[in-house]
């Protein structure tokens, strides 16, 4: 008998069920199509400031600007602030903003080991926990929110949504039902606290996170 | 990993002896117990519905375990990953190394993965000519320090202090010896960054396995999850068959739990669903994604009066809560789980007969019933295997001889009461006016790092019945 049908008879046998029983696998289905919203913590009305607060809990820093061509600018302030390289790859859709004017060398390709800085918008942002909901894709690469030691991304505020049960029905509205290939929760730089519980910010991941958030007050 | 479970006494009574030890348990217990207190009481809801959903969630998938791994694996197949069985650790293994061949793979980076534990995969990979690079820090500490085992679920490095750490990279990494534990974080990542940018494979556990969409969810803090996942051609996931929940909701209700209970965090830094292979157009990702759904003794409990443990979502919180763990460490407990969770794991998956005092490692103060997310009724299946344990005959003779003395007696009150009395008188000989006894002659053990109290007056039925008479 192969592994898997050995382990499934032996849960069948210890479950007391035939194999090939329909009525079981209809009430599983029935289970994923009308999936049910367990409990959550209750949030106030105004997203985000929700989600500011709670990304600057998570190390994030966060800044606001009202239209996306301010968002070079703002990116270029963050950069000198911190005495950063004025470096960056960044995602396609970004490509098109007046990096140049701000004086930043900006290279729309995926990031790697040698960028000092990475810029990405997100799918949406979470409002619970202050999270960036990063789907992977052609022209959203992975690696320019991991692999460089800074990592800036651009947040519609009209993008925040409450939590991740509404951050996966948007990605289905828009995108379909099967889900990408990744998609990453991002909550603040990494850390660890591997080293006698003494959080450390900066582990594998980015250094820092600073959040862009674009749209009217 | 080989179990050393039976030598639980002994590898306790040299963790109470070590100081060092004893002052790394301590930090993590401070902690580790307020952040997840903190957390709890911030959560803006309540937190004990909370754990009755997670419950739910985990106890539909239990109950119908067969459904939802079928259901799980048409789902990851359709996506384009490959979904292999193993039995045990040795099947493991011989799946991870043909799949390594097989794309000619040399080195493989790891997130970390308990299954691998209990596989003991690195050695078997070194074996076959495959270099396995731990990229968790702290089970990269552990690596580089000759493979020791770990002592927590999500702390592995717990027992070893910053000196130590600090000894351990200067003499693996050939560079001045550094003091800070940023400074030493920045040595690893740049470190392990040249491993993660040239491995061929990674491999990695799953917290959950989500039927719904076929995908694993990755969380951790240090983005080495997201690494392994991101950056080499194949990605091997390797996790329990219990791990499975039915959909992204559900997965959604345990993400509130999970980081709450494990660090005291609202959410940990990384969360990662992945689902499948690298699309055509696609910037990054694995090519090949391989799922090994394992067993290892999982099947056994289902249906069983311990099938409740399979809930488990791996926190750590009741060994972070558990006193006997907070002193003794978790090396004591000899194999891959340690604290409450691995007592009742250990004596299960690699034999009551085998672990003979885990199961009485163990107050049953349910500090870890309390604390734990899917309300794993931790204290009443140590004392189940406790009642297995007596029934195959498997205590040492005296306690069984007292026992059987003990319950001769307390079924007739009279004799019960002749004993008791004897025994007062006795031990009121022994103390021989004072209040205290230095040596008992019948537990000389007992005695030996403290006094027993001498019994004050007369036993609690002679009480009893003077006080119903002067009552009458
Ligand atoms: S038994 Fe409960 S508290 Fe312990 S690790 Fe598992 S889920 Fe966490």
């Amino acid at each position: 008998m192969s592994s898997r049908d050995d382990i499934l008879s032996r849960v069948r046998a210890n479950l007391g069920v035939a194999a090939g029983d329909e009525a079981r696998r209809a009430a599983a289905r029935a289970v994923l199509e009308t999936p049910a919203i367990g409990p959550r913590p209750s949030l106030p009305d105004d997203l985000a400031a929700r989600f500011r607060m709670k990304a600057e809990a998570m190390a994030s820093t966060v800044d606001r600007v009202a239209t996306p061509a301010e968002v070079p600018a703002a990116v270029a302030r963050y950069l000198a602030e911190r005495g950063l390289p004025a470096r960056a790859a960044c995602w396609p859709a970004l490509a098109g903003l007046d990096w140049a004017a701000a004086g930043i060398d900006v290279a729309a390709r995926a990031a790697n080991g040698d960028d000092p800085v990475g810029i990405t918008g997100c799918f949406c942002a979470i409002a619970e926990t202050g999270t960036l909901l990063l789907a992977s894709g052609p022209q959203t690469a992975a690696t320019t929110s991991l692999l460089p030691e800074t990592h800036i991304a651009v947040v519609p505020v009209s993008r925040i949504v409450p939590a991740m049960e509404e951050g996966f029905a948007l990605l289905r509205a828009e995108q379909g039902f099967d889900l990408p290939r990744a998609v990453n929760f991002v909550s603040g730089p990494s850390r660890t606290g591997d080293i006698e519980q003494t959080i450390v910010i900066g582990a594998h991941g980015p250094y820092r996170v600073h959040l862009i958030l674009v749209g009217d007050a | 990993m080989r179990s050393q479970a039976m030598f639980f006494q002994r590898r306790a009574g040299e963790a109470l002896a070590d100081p060092r030890l004893q002052k790394n348990f301590a930090g993590l217990k401070d902690k580790f117990v307020g952040m997840r207190a903190r957390a709890v009481a911030n959560y803006e809801n309540d937190f004990e519905e909370l754990r009755d959903a997670g419950q739910a969630i985990r106890d539909r998938v239990i109950d119908n375990l067969d459904v939802w791994l079928e259901l799980f694996e048409e789902k990851a197949t359709a996506r384009g990953a490959t979904v292999l069985w193993a039995r045990d650790g040795s099947e493991i293994c011989e799946h991870v190394i043909a799949i390594a061949q097989r794309h000619g793979v040399t080195k493989v980076t790891k997130s970390k993965s308990m299954l691998s534990e209990e596989a003991q995969l690195n050695a078997a990979l070194a074996a076959a000519g495959i270099q396995p690079v731990e990229t968790d820090l702290g089970e990269y500490i552990l690596q580089i320090a000759d493979n020791e085992p770990p002592s927590h679920i999500i702390a592995p490095a717990a027992h070893k202090n910053l000196d130590e750490v600090a000894d351990l990279f200067a003499a693996t990494h050939q560079q001045p010896r550094k003091t800070e534990i940023p400074a030493l974080t920045r040595e690893a990542r740049e470190v392990l960054r040249e491993h993660f940018l040239s491995a061929d494979m990674g491999i990695s556990g799953g917290n959950f396995l989500i039927a719904e969409t076929g995908s694993v969810v990755l969380v951790t803090n240090e983005g080495n999850g997201r690494m392994v996942t991101t950056l080499p051609k194949v990605h091997v996931v390797i996790t329990g068959i219990e791990k499975i929940v039915p959909t992204l909701a559900d997965f959604a209700t345990l993400m509130r739990l999970l980081p709450r209970s494990a660090t005291g965090q609202e959410i940990s830094n990384y969360v990662s669903v992945c689902t499948g292979t690298k699309g055509e157009a696609d910037a990054d990702g694995p090519e090949h994604t391989y799922f090994v759904l394992v067993d290892n003794g999982r099947a056994g409990l289902v249906g069983s009066e311990f099938q409740a443990m399979l809930r488990c979502i791996r926190c750590g919180a009741c060994m972070n809560h558990c006193p006997v763990y907070q002193t003794v460490g978790g090396h004591a407990y000899g194999w891959v789980y340690p604290g409450p969770m691995g007592a009742v794991l250990t004596s299960l998956y690699t034999g009551i007969e085998n672990a003979l005092d885990l199961p009485h490692a163990s107050t049953l103060c349910n500090q870890c019933g309390v604390v734990c997310p899917v309300k794993i009724p931790l204290p009443e299946l140590l004392r189940k295997l406790r009642e297995r344990q007596t029934e195959r005959g498997l205590r040492p003779w005296s306690e069984r001889l007292a026992l059987s003395v003990w319950s001769r007696l307390a079924q007739r009150p009279a004799l019960y009461a002749l004993a008791t009395k004897l025994g007062v008188r006795y031990l009121n000989w022994l103390a021989s006016g004072r209040d205290r006894i230095a040596v008992l002659g019948v537990a000389p053990g007992w005695t030996a790092g403290r006094d027993f109290p001498a019994p004050q007056g007369r036993t609690f039925k002679e009480l009893y019945s003077s006080r119903q008479e002067q009552k009458a």
